[in-house]
Parts: C-alpha cells; structure tokens; sequence
C-alpha cells in the first residue's frame, strides 16, 4: 500500500503495462523482528551458498561442436585472404 | 465490561488479578497490558491504524478527545497505580498521544466513509501531530522507556504511507485543474508531503542515535530500524546521496553502538540490503557484494520478495566482481530473476555476443529501471573471455613429454580468435573482422586481467600463460 503513489495518473499512464514493479521496488517489512539461524537463508540445513554460483564454465558437448565450427570458419577465412 | 483479555493473563495470573479493568475497549487494555510485561510489539498494536481492527473501530466510537483524558486517568493509570510503572510526566504525554492518535483515526474513518473534508492530506497532517506528540515523549527528560520503541517504528512506518498517499492526492489534484502545464511546480511539489515526513523520520534517527542512556535501556537499539525507515523514504524521493549522512552519523557512533550481530534480524537484513545498493548504485561493486552476501544470508528463507531483491543486486555484483553467473539451480526458484537473467547467463556462457546484445536490448527497459544496466553490460567482456577461453580449449594439448602431464598450446593464432569473433558475433561471409580489431580485443581482455599473455604481432600469434592461468579463475 505504501507503493500506490505512481499509480495515481491512469490517464497519463497506458494501461497496456501492469504496474507490477512500482509495487516490487520496495523492500518489505518482515512479518516478524527476530528469526533462528535456522529459517534464514543461509542455515546449517542447506549449507554455504556454494549452489548459488556456476562452478565451471566447462561444457564437454558444446566445446566439440565449437572445434568443429572453428575449423571451419578458419579455413572460410584463410579461403578469402 | 470486558475482563482484561485472555491474550494478557498469559504471563502472569496473579499479576493480572491484581489490574483492575474498570472500562472497555480493548484497545486500552493492551495498553496496559504491555506495560505491565513491557511489551513493545503489543504497545504497538495499540497504536496501529487499522481501521478493519475491531479495537481500533470501538475505541473510536467509545471516546472522545474531550474526554479521552479523564477517561484515561480514571481508568488506566489511577486504577493501576501500583502496578504500572509510569511517572505522572509520562502519562501526561501517553494523555496527548492519545488525543491525537484518535484525531488521526478519525480522519481515517472520515475518509474510509466519503465524508466532506476528508483527504489523504488531512489524514497524514493529523497522524503528523500524533507523530510530534510521541516523539516528545521521546525527548523530555522523563522518556518514555526504550521497550515502547516498536511504538515509535509504528508511527514512522504510517507516517510514510500516509504522506505517500497525500503526494499522490495533491498530485492527482494538481494535473486535474492546471493540467501538466506547470511541470516545474509539480515536480517541486511531487514529494512534499513525504520530504516532511522525512525531516521528522530524522528526528527519530537523532533520537535513537543520541541516547546516552546505560545501553540495556537505551533507544540506540533503535537506530537501524529507523535509518532503514529513511533508506526507504530517500530512495523514494529519490534523493540516494542523503543516506549517506546517515550512515555518516552511524559511523562516528560505532564505538557506542552493540555490534550488528546483536540486533533483531529484521533490522539488520533490511539495513544490510540497502547499504548493499547503496553501495552498488556508487558502482563500488565489491563492498556492496560484502553487505548484500550478509543480507542474503540473514534473510529469512520465507521471504521471497526480499531474497529476489537481494539477489537482483547480487547477481550483477557477482558477475563484476568474480565473473561468475548465477547457478540454474539458484534462478529457478525465482522466476522474475530467471526471466532476467537466463538468457543473459546463457550468451556469456557460450561466448555468443549477439545473442548478448539482444538480450541486453530485450531488457534495457527493466535494467535501467532497476538500475542494473550498468554492470550486466560489463558481461560482454566475460563472454567475449569465455569465447576465447574457448579458442584455447579448442587447441588442445602439446605433444606431451615424457612422465610430464600434458600441457595446453599456448601459443594461438590470432587468426583462431578472428574466427572465433566471427562465430560470436554471426558474422556473414560478407562482414569483415580485421585483424586490427581482434588484437585491440584481447589486449583489452589483457589489461583487464581476464586472460594472461602477450600477442606476438610480427608473428600474428596470442602467447598465452602457462600452468592453468591462461584464463584466470577458469580452470585452465
């Protein structure tokens, strides 16, 4: 409710686009103060956060296909020079 | 006659027994009964403006502001002299915060049933005085005690949405009778009512920051709350650069203050996540990764709204500062986040800069917006990195010697990542990519330290670093 300022205008405003993220910026008030270490986030039950970020950039399959895609743009570039 | 309300007589029957509830309306009983277990959350109850809250409807229809003072004399603090422990300059002021609360409750009603003369501007004027009243509660010198601050965060919290909705009101007033001719004069005006309420949510700041009382007592346990108050407000009116007087202050406080650690979670994941965009925003990418990390981590698992916007930051700050992306695993449980990013991650994954381009054209609009334009784009490097990493993986291995582990070709033809530039960016058999081109590109990725070597230009060869860091913190 505390976001409904930018909502005021729907004449100015064309109504094809829901104002969903006027309503979204904002960081909410938590329903309690205080919580356990165990209903956050980052708790002994799930661990560090080593699953947020991708491990590695390897990619077996694709680094193939690239080989092959890169043979055969060196040989189109070396054809034209 | 109501009995004090079973909610109460939880803590202790025999003290309960001895408060005598000579009145109704149970909006006053929690008023005494969150003194008597010196309760702040209940004490604000009492004062939250709900006007779908029962209490709330029947202390409105039972009193008056006329009467409200001998009511409350004769009936909370004469009754239950002994047990509560309120001076008689305390009570004076909770007299006057009454008063005034009901005056903005009645404006809140008058404006829920259409009566002449209520407004937005009217309500948020009246809650304002209410406001006034209470934090002189706070300055005299006989303060009300640092338990009632869940009062004070109350009365902060609907002072905000209420000049919201009187901005909104003058606002829509505004463009119906001049129209948008006087575009200065709006814009000026566009946040009047919630500047106002700023200037007073830094009284409160003071408030809490200055109290000098022994620290079991003190309001400085109230000071995150409150700056979280005016972090919300200033990136509203968006004026960012005043939070960092805030913080400012804070700083020069530390020495008095408890640690972090020892605040609510509520006030610290808050704190942490805006310093974080603060931070973010200044484009000092690695201190906001610090306090977003520990906003992340505290945040409690329910939260989701929260964790997706901690995570909208997160994400951008992690890709600058370690060029890493967010795991699929991550991103599917968030599927705003997803719809962001995916692709995005998907093009810097696969080197494919085209495809990086359209995304970041697909969702300029909510970048910008969210104010993440800026370190997504730097995600082209990683790609254009990740393309050429590729180029090396491609290269494979020398002939190895004998007993030694093979060792990657390091030395790579520029022409390989010409044509690896054509791969990435679609080129055509038409389009040209000079070589010029290509060797600007990765002595960019050099200086940059996403890959280490040195191009050999009279022999058109890449030399690349040898023992896994060609490509630092890839692996290879």
């Amino acid at each position: 409710m505390s976001n409904s300022t930018d909502k005021t205008n729907p004449a100015e405003q064309p109504q094809q686009k829901p104002q969903v993220l006027e309503e979204d910026d904002e960081f909410e008030d938590f329903p309690v103060e205080d919580w356990s270490q165990e209903d956050a986030e980052q708790s002994a039950a799930n661990g560090g956060n080593e699953h947020l970020w991708e491990e590695s950039w390897d990619d077996d399959d694709a680094a193939e296909d690239f080989s092959k895609q890169l043979k055969e743009e060196l040989k189109k570039v070396e054809a034209s020079t | 006659m109501f009995d004090l309300d079973s909610r109460a007589i939880s803590v202790s029957a025999s003290q309960a027994n001895r408060v005598r509830l000579t009145m109704s309306g149970t909006l006053l009983n929690d008023f005494i009964a969150a003194h008597l277990y010196e309760s702040g959350p209940r004490l604000a109850t009492v004062f939250t403006p709900d006007i779908y809250n029962d209490n709330l409807q029947t202390f409105h229809e039972l009193f008056e502001p006329i009467g409200l003072p001998d009511d409350l004399r004769d009936k909370v603090f004469l009754p239950n002299k002994k047990q509560l422990k309120v001076s008689k300059a305390e009570q004076k002021v909770w007299v006057e915060v009454f008063v005034e609360y009901w005056k903005a409750v009645n404006e809140l009603f008058m404006y829920q049933n259409r009566q002449p003369g209520a407004s937005a501007v009217v309500i948020f004027n009246a809650w304002k005085k209410f406001v006034n009243v209470l934090i002189r509660g706070y300055s005299s010198p006989s303060s009300f005690p640092a338990w009632t601050l869940p009062c004070l965060y109350i009365s902060g919290k609907y002072l905000r949405v209420f000049a919201i909705k009187a901005d909104a009101e003058v606002v829509s007033q505004g463009s119906a009778s001049f129209g948008f001719q006087d575009d200065l004069a709006a814009d000026f005006e566009k946040n009047g009512n919630l500047e106002e309420a700023a200037r007073i949510m830094n009284r409160m700041f003071t408030l809490c920051l200055s109290d000098r009382a022994p620290i079991e007592d003190s309001r400085k346990w109230g000071i995150y709350n409150t700056t979280n108050l005016l972090f919300k407000t200033y990136f509203k009116i968006n004026s960012v650069g005043l939070t960092k007087n805030l913080l400012r202050a804070i700083n020069a406080q530390s020495h008095d203050l408890p640690r972090l650690e020892a605040f609510p979670k509520s006030h610290i994941v808050t704190f942490e996540y805006y310093v974080g965009v603060i931070h973010f925003l200044d484009e000092n990418y690695i201190e906001a990764e610090k306090h977003l990390t520990s906003a992340w981590r505290m945040c409690h698992r329910q939260a989701l709204k929260n964790r997706e916007l901690i995570l909208t930051y997160l994400i951008p700050c992690h890709l600058v500062t370690t060029h890493t992306l967010p795991s699929p695993r991550l991103l599917a449980q968030f599927p705003r986040l997803e719809e962001f990013f995916r692709p995005l991650s998907n093009c810097i994954r696969k080197g494919d800069l085209v495809g990086f381009d359209r995304a970041m054209t697909a969702g300029e609009e909510e970048f910008v917006k969210r104010r993440i334009y800026l370190p997504l784009e730097r995600g082209r490097d990683i790609a254009l990195r990740n393309l050429f990493r590729k180029v090396f993986i491609a290269g494979g291995f020398e002939e190895a010697k004998d007993g030694q582990p093979p060792i990657r070709r390091t030395r790579v033809p520029v022409a390989e990542f010409a044509a690896a530039l054509r791969i990435g960016t679609h080129a055509t058999a038409r389009t040209r990519v000079d070589t010029d081109e290509v060797e600007c590109l990765l002595a960019n990725l050099i200086y940059k330290g996403l890959m280490k070597g040195y191009i050999a230009r009279e022999r058109g060869i890449v030399v690349l670093s040898k023992n896994n860091s060609a490509f630092p913190g890839t692996g290879v």
